[in-house]
């Protein structure tokens, strides 16, 4: 009796045999590894510098404060006289921008393998008293041009070219036997063609997922050492599960198109028009049905509503701006007493009118995000019509630059926005002077991670995403081999 | 003959069901997209020139307050969407589309549409340009891939050239061919947007038609290459298979790959610094200057103080202007030029990679291009310069005699009805023209190229 | 001859298949026994070729019954494969490997374990391949050789059946008449043959009985021992006007 596990592995060893004699699973293999290495090498440059951004964030913040309160413990032992605008004392001052306080979103260790919205949404923010339009929408700086092209990173790799060389490797994987006269001889002997094919399908897509998978792995626990931990670990893992379920989904899709019996040319015809339309036209066609159905308000409607509240509050505070200014010829006004400081009346202006503003803009401000949101949740809704927009997705958040965690990031700022303002607000008010001892008791921001089984949770929904097409796929492979035409 | 040629082809085209099944689905995409895009653009324009006009409005009516305080609520300035964006949306996406023209420094253009859009975003703007660059191409292989392999297998070729038909009438009626079937799917696409183009208003017709003749030489000079290109692959493919797939293996590399590897080429030829790093230094250079000139004009360095009493103010803030545009220019004008660099060496690499050079052109043509971006945020820069000088001439004519007093000063409508509203008329057609000589002159190379290449590729004799 | 058995290898009962509108078989019985040559003649679309297919299950029939070994081809598929070997017109091989390597690969597939190279290596020099020809990769092989590895295959799987599609055509007289030698040979081992030809005279000089095809039909059955060739022609033309 002929073992079906048996001719399996003859036939992989045999089709290996055959493959590697005409150099192309090699060369195919070859390809791959050099596209991931590149991706590799951009992900950790753009990842390098992220963190040396962040780096020297955090230490101008620090550097900042000890200059500040160096300048504070002088004017206060009265070797200074302070300065009308920069006051360490004055709680004015320290809430706009002298104290230079940074939130920061921190660097994720699997960020190298996508860059995901990191180039487009800001991971850093300059935190004030002042309204929240002021800030929130600073970008990195990159050429635009190349924004529009996009980056070269893994996730690149894996979600364009992955699929097409897959089909490189096997839109003739039935045909080419068929048309060259080899698939008679085959079937001529006492085997079933689904072994023929599993056979045949194993032999390509071990190297290829091998290579795809552990090549990065590899990379990624070498270079990054905060890698090792037991939850980065299991993100990893999912992150390798989610490119064999894409490679897998590519694989038994050149399959099927193989078992639907048509000619080579035929076959890698509708392949490449079933990419076309997975990966490149349908991700645009949803972006624009998505951004349809949950408009964005318009960025021209919140400048004029800006521009009218801004008018509005400086109605408001007109008195209150104009107010006599004799702090710079006599500083030593601006000298704290018993814990009191007289702060300037303009300045006092100066934050009613933002705090109004912000108030003011809040809710328009709050549109944006919720939006955004719920394009984001039409987005995950429709995802599975594309498994490309699937593992996009599921591979940036990931690596931590998806859009759901900038939009956290964003509401933790935000909240911060609202202690750091609760802070400063009754001190501007009532004029209490910055102490010492302040600079560590006021709000500090704090980074805190999405919820780990949400990201897991939603990992493994996108995995079945991608492998319930799969097995369908498989489902109809399985019914199209068997009625398939030999001749 | 090669007419004759190229209407045999064409008929073939159209009896196997290729030209009006992919070409049909092609053109009904490309209309409805044009329909669809004019519509939204023209309603964001509208929207943002009432905005811009109430904008206006709101500044003349202000209240009487201190200039400085005029110059913190500011204007907006908002970018006019140009009429051909709905063809090439270009970098528009990528770019903001309101400036807040405030006192003290430079504001950036705010308000990226990216930015409020998911991931999807990067997967391609849906454009009639992104379908014409992506999807042209692919056409082009789909209709032609099999041109001379095809008929080689069947020995037609053989036949045909034995009757006395040179290679080259073959060739160039297989290219008659494939661009008569390109020009008829593409024309109601162009009639469409000649007729948008009749409906501008009438100082910019000229210009619009311009630019639309443009547009329309370079995608022919893009789809010219790529005709002669599947010409040559099939001329030289051993099998309409092997053709097909050698072809699909071009696109590939060429259109979606080559692009990335391109953009990052050109970043390691010409850098551009991270925002902080741009800050960081724009502001230490900043700070230097305002202390030499401070020192110079005011006679101290310090800010503020016994020294220089506040009825100095107006004196002091044009002062430090003044050291600030020199500074600022110099960093932007650096920051854009490197860029506008990357952009240029990526359209050189366009001789390879044809799809660089014909985004740029088409960009160019359309006004979405970073230049005409680059002229706006010059002009809004220029308006908030002259709000900025404005303010401190008052400041120093009103306030400053002031003394402690300086900031009860208020002015009154005639001064803020002494700048004018904002004005801009994007760039005309010369402009675009100069600013992509390369990558038009990029895309004639390549075709000629081609053209070369195909001839030589041709069989010489049966 | 005298070791042939009277149950038929290959046997055919009311044998239908259509495509379409086509009767491309129609009421087929047939049965070849082993150590017998059964030639199939006919024009092009005559069913020959189906014939051979439905014996593969490279079709399934319309209705009637395919035997092999007195199994049913369409219920008991691979089993029956296990007992025949198919040489169609042009065996094709893998061109990147050797002859030795196809035959190992085919044999392999066909028994299910590992066969010894030195017992293939014989099997490939007795249908006069050499040891040197044998590692040669398959793509420089001619025709003739090709078809002489199918002939190693069907050795190495000791198959009791063997299916032929006009195994001859294209080759050259010596190349053709060297194969025929080797079927006689098989035949003498008790191997039954079924083969498809157009060729009237290697029908003649090959089989020991001949059967005539037209549109599906079996219309005649022959014993060519006692045919001249003169009027093997004759029948054969007549039939076919029919």
């Amino acid at each position: 009796m002929t073992d079906p596990f048996r001719t399996f592995l003859l036939i992989f060893r045999h089709e290996g045999r055959v493959l590697f004699a005409d150099r192309s699973l090699w060369l195919v293999t070859a390809i791959l590894a050099g596209l991931i290495f590149y991706a590799l090498y951009n992900g950790f440059n753009a990842t390098t510098i992220r963190e040396r951004t962040i780096t020297y964030l955090r230490d101008l913040q620090q550097e900042t404060q000890r200059y500040t309160i160096a300048q504070l413990r002088r004017i206060m032992e009265g070797k200074e006289l302070p300065d009308p605008f920069a006051n360490p004392a004055d709680p004015a001052a320290i809430g706009s921008g002298m104290g230079r306080h940074f939130a920061v979103m921190p660097v994720l260790p699997l960020a190298p393998l996508a860059f995901g919205q990191s180039d487009i949404q800001p991971d850093y923010y300059q935190i004030t008293y002042r309204s929240k339009a002021n800030f929130m929408y600073d970008t990195e700086i990159e050429n635009p041009w190349n924004l529009l092209t996009g980056h070269f990173d893994l996730c690149f790799v894996i979600v364009y070219v992955l699929p097409l060389l897959v089909f490189s490797l096997s839109y003739n994987l039935l045909s080419a036997e068929r048309e060259h006269g080899t698939l008679k001889m085959l079937l001529s002997q006492p085997v079933d063609l689904s072994t023929i094919v599993a056979g045949k399908l194993a032999v390509r897509a071990l190297p290829v997922l091998l290579c795809a998978t552990l090549l990065p792995a590899m990379v990624l626990l070498v270079l990054r050492p905060q890698l090792f931990d037991i939850k980065n670990l299991f993100l990893l893992v999912l992150f390798i599960a989610e490119i064999i379920a894409y490679g897998l989904f590519w694989f038994v899709l050149a399959l099927l198109v193989n078992a639907w019996g048509r000619s080579s040319g035929t076959n890698a015809l509708v392949l490449t028009t079933s990419w076309v339309f997975l990966v490149l036209v349908l991700p645009v066609i949803l972006n624009v049905i998505v951004s349809t159905i949950e408009p964005v308000p318009s960025r021209t409607e919140l400048a004029a509503r800006t521009r009218v509240i801004a008018i509005h509050t400086l109605n408001r505070y007109n008195d209150l701006l104009s107010a006599d200014y004799r702090y710079t010829t006599q500083p030593e006004i601006l000298l704290p007493k018993d814990g009191k400081i007289d702060v300037p009346i303009r300045r006092k202006g100066l934050f009613l009118l933002q705090r109004d503003q912000d108030q003011e803009l809040q809710e328009l401000l709050k549109q944006f995000e919720t939006q955004l949101a719920a394009q984001q949740a039409l987005v995950d809704r429709f995802s599975f019509l594309s498994p490309a927009i699937v593992v996009n997705e599921c591979l940036t958040m990931l690596a931590g630059s998806g859009t759901r965690r900038h939009l956290h990031f964003r509401e933790l700022v935000d909240r911060f926005h609202r202690e750091w303002k609760a802070y400063f607000e009754p001190r501007i008010l009532r004029g209490v002077a910055i102490k010492e001892a302040d600079f560590h008791s006021m709000p500090a921001f704090t980074w805190q991670e999405q919820s780990f089984s949400a990201v897991v949770i939603d990992a493994l929904v996108r995995l079945l995403q991608i492998l319930i097409p799969t097995l369908l796929m498989v489902w109809l492979t399985k019914r199209w081999l068997f009625n398939y035409r030999v001749i | 003959m090669i007419r004759r040629i190229a209407w045999r082809e064409f008929i073939e085209f159209i009896r196997d069901g290729r030209l009006p099944l992919v070409g049909g689905l092609f053109a009904v995409l490309l209309v409805v997209l044009l329909a669809v895009g004019w519509l939204q653009e023209s309603n964001l324009n509208s929207e943002r020139s009432a905005a811009q006009g109430m904008d206006y409005n709101d500044w003349l009516n202000q209240k009487n307050r201190h200039p400085h305080d005029a110059a913190h609520q500011g204007m907006h300035v908002f970018k006019p969407i140009p009429r051909l964006f709905l063809i090439d949306p270009g970098i528009d996406p990528f770019v903001g589309s309101t400036i807040w023209l405030r006192s003290h420094r430079q504001s950036e253009v705010k308000f990226r549409p990216a930015q409020d859009l998911t991931g999807l975003q990067r997967f391609g703007t849906l454009s009639a340009a992104w379908m014409l660059q992506i999807l042209g191409p692919l056409f082009v292989i789909v209709l032609g891939f099999g041109a001379l392999s095809g008929e080689r297998e069947q020995g037609t070729l053989r036949q045909t050239l034995s009757l006395g038909v040179a290679p080259q009438q073959i060739l160039w009626g297989k290219a008659l061919a494939l661009a008569g079937s390109l020009a008829l799917l593409l024309l109601p696409a162009l009639l469409l947007a000649l007729t948008g183009a009749g409906s501008a208003i009438e100082q910019d017709r000229l210009d619009l038609l311009i630019r639309l003749i443009l547009l329309g030489v370079g995608y022919a000079l893009y789809l010219g290459i790529a005709i002669f290109v599947t010409l040559a692959v099939s001329a030289v493919a051993p099998s309409s298979r092997i053709s097909l797939v050698l072809l699909i293996g071009l696109w590939i590399a060429s259109v979606i790959v080559a692009p990335r590897i391109a953009a990052d080429l050109s970043k390691a030829w010409h850098p551009n610094p991270t925002g902080v790093e741009f800050n960081t230094r724009l502001d230490n250079d900043l700070e230097h200057r305002y202390r030499k000139v401070w020192k110079e004009k005011l006679g101290t360095e310090k800010r503020w103080g016994p020294e220089l009493p506040l009825n100095r103010w107006g004196e002091a803030l044009k002062v430090d202007d003044h050291a600030g545009y020199e500074v600022t220019d110099e960093h932007f004008a650096r920051l854009w030029d490197a860029f506008a660099l990357q952009q240029q060496s990526q359209e050189w690499i366009g001789l390879a990679v044809p799809v660089l050079a014909i985004r740029g052109f088409s960009m160019g043509m359309a006004g979405t291009d970073f230049f005409h971006h680059r002229e706006f945020a010059q002009a809004a820069e220029r308006q908030r310069r002259l709000i900025q000088d404005t303010m401190s001439k008052d400041l120093i004519e009103h306030a400053d005699p002031l003394g402690n007093q300086h900031f009860s000063y208020k002015a009154g409508s005639s001064l803020w009805a002494s700048v004018p509203p904002f004005e801009y008329s994007p760039p005309k057609v010369g402009f675009a023209l100069r600013h992509n000589k390369t990558s038009l002159f990029v895309l004639l190379a390549g075709l000629l190229t081609w053209i070369g290449i195909a001839h030589l590729a041709m069989p010489r004799s049966a | 001859m005298d070791r042939s058995t009277d149950n038929p290898i290959l046997e055919t009962i009311n044998l239908c298949k259509r495509f379409g509108e086509t009767q491309a078989l129609h009421q087929v019985n047939l049965h070849v026994k082993s150590g017998e040559i059964y030639c199939l003649l006919g024009a092009n679309g005559a069913g020959k070729t189906t014939l051979v297919n439905v014996f593969l299950g490279f079709l399934e029939p319309t209705s009637g019954t395919a035997y092999v070994n007195g199994r049913d081809v369409t219920g008991d598929g691979l089993a029956c494969k296990r007992e025949i070997a198919y040489i169609p017109e042009q065996v094709m091989l893998y061109g990147v490997l050797s002859g030795i390597e196809n035959l190992e690969y085919f044999a392999e597939l066909a028994t299910g374990e590992r066969q010894d190279r030195s017992r293939l290596l014989a099997h490939l020099e007795e249908v006069g391949l050499d040891r040197q020809a044998a590692v040669r990769r398959v793509s420089t092989y001619s025709k003739g050789m090709r078809q002489k590895v199918g002939i190693a295959i069907a050795l190495a799987k000791r198959a009791c059946a063997l299916l032929l599609d006009e195994p001859t055509s294209g080759l050259d007289p010596k190349a053709a008449s060297e194969f025929s030698q080797l079927l006689r040979e098989a035949r003498d081992r008790g191997v039954a043959i079924l083969t498809t030809t157009h060729d009237l005279f290697h029908a003649k000089q090959t089989s020991s009985r001949i059967g005539i095809m037209n549109q599906g039909r079996l219309v005649t059955e022959l014993d060519s021992q006692e045919l001249g060739n003169a009027d093997l022609e004759a029948l054969y033309l007549q039939h076919m006007k029919a």
